[in-house]
């Protein structure tokens, strides 16, 4: 029971919910609450803790590099959300809680925090496709199945799969019909070829 | 916007003015705007709807979580059945064309030859929802209906019917899948167009579609698909 841990939220409900499972953990001394952004700085200053949860509406991202200067590694930082933010924001964070999350999974991220091991970067979503993408999806619009990609392009189906499923998640589009169109629209391939 | 559940007490009207999507239900269940302040139980009363019946089904398309199983058990299938044909009806005789025109009216805005693509892919992606929804017009929606007068009659008779619905759970797909295609397609890759606003309402209009879709196969998997089941287990 040596750590300590602040709570930034305006939601009541919330934070009242996030002080309850960090204390059923039985690894925090002390669990403070914070309302308000404007008492935000002082609090941290006055009680040092390890571990902080806030809401990322209540931080800028220059306040929150800030911050992680100051402490040096010491000071661990959650966001917790459950609005829409920018991914750059929330990167900026050691690891995030969804409201949505269950108690186990919120406590397991609590634990995660303060282990020694720096927590994993959500990675930002890369939404161009790579040289092999736009290879493989020439082929695939102009009418060819994954066995007759794979001849031409020397790899195996499965690969071939994975690359068409990486090309519907950076693109957000699934049918062949539809990949068709951004093909033509950034002249990755001329209408003629589809035809 | 908050969920909205619904009950008898409440006033139709209040009901609207909360979440807009329950406008487009009222025709599926005959009921005319223009009704005053009189609350869900006394429209229901008046038009001869199960007040239950309405209460349900307006709670699962607004609200995706519910669903209280209770009360299927006494639920009228051919009042079901007929929402969504209803529902049916006015995505062929409304929306679909309406789509159709909006981007018949956004191609002739963007001057690029790849309309003509995009043409093809709503073209075809219309055929596939015309084709799902004349499925279930002419083959599964016959069948629970056929179903449901067997037991009404009760000759419990089912030698002549060579279907059931498991076919049905097994071959009913998303057809609003596809949509999202044309959304990204809009949203982020298409040129810009000579008339701005065309584009959005297009969009407007399309996710619209996509949610209606989906509270309406929703209703389909977990209200049409348990009941009958239930009804055939009854015969069996
Ligand atoms: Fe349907
Ligand atoms: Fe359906």
């Amino acid at each position: 029971m040596s750590k300590s841990l602040i709570i930034a939220e305006q939601s009541e409900i919330i934070r009242k919910g996030l002080v309850y499972i960090a204390e059923a953990i039985g690894i925090f001394r002390s669990v403070r609450e914070v309302a308000c952004s404007s008492a935000l700085m002082d609090h941290i200053e006055r009680y040092q803790p390890d571990v902080l949860i806030i809401n990322p509406g209540m931080v800028s991202i220059e306040n929150l590099e800030n911050l992680k200067e100051q402490n040096k590694g010491d000071l661990k930082i959650a966001a917790v959300v459950y609005a829409l933010f920018d991914d750059d924001l929330l990167n900026a964070f050691d690891d995030v809680i969804m409201v949505g999350d269950t108690r186990q999974k919120i406590q397991r991220k609590i634990h995660a925090l303060l282990d020694k091991t720096p927590p994993r970067k959500a990675s930002r979503p890369e939404n161009t496709l790579s040289a092999r993408e736009l290879d493989v999806l020439k082929l695939l619009v102009k009418g060819l199945s994954n066995k007759e990609i794979s001849d031409k392009l020397f790899i195996s189906t499965h690969t071939v799969i994975s690359h068409r499923k990486n090309i519907t998640h950076k693109l957000n589009i699934k049918s062949v019909a539809g990949l068709t169109v951004y093909a033509i629209l950034n002249e990755i391939i001329s209408m003629e070829e589809v035809q | 916007m908050q969920d909205l559940i619904i009950s008898g007490k409440m006033k139709m009207a209040d009901i609207i003015n909360h979440d807009k999507r329950a406008l487009v239900l009222m025709p599926r269940f005959g009921i005319e705007l223009g009704f005053g302040d009189q609350t869900v139980k006394e429209i229901c009363a008046d038009k001869g709807i199960d007040t239950d019946f309405f209460i349900l089904m307006v709670n699962v398309f607004l609200n995706p979580g519910y669903f209280p199983d209770r009360k299927l058990k006494n639920l009228d299938v051919d009042m079901l059945l007929l929402y969504l044909e209803n529902s049916h009806k006015y995505y062929l005789e409304e929306k679909i064309p309406y789509l159709e025109n909006l981007l018949e009216e956004f191609k002739n805005s963007v001057d690029h030859p790849v309309t003509g693509q995009l043409e093809k892919f709503f073209t075809q992606y219309i055929d596939e929802v015309k084709d799902h929804l004349a499925y279930e017009d002419h083959t599964a929606f016959p069948y629970v209906a056929a179903l449901s007068e067997q037991i009404r009659k009760k000759q419990l008779d089912l030698s002549g019917i060579d279907y059931n619905i498991g076919v049905f759970e097994e071959r009913h797909d998303n057809i609003e899948e596809k949509l999202s295609d044309l959304k990204s397609l809009l949203i982020k890759y298409f040129p810009t167009s000579n008339d701005r606003y065309i584009r959005i309402r297009l969009l407007n209009e399309l996710m619209d579609f996509e949610e209606d879709l989906i509270n309406h196969a929703r209703i389909e998997d977990k209200v049409l698909i348990p009941i009958v089941a239930q009804l055939e287990q009854k015969i069996s």
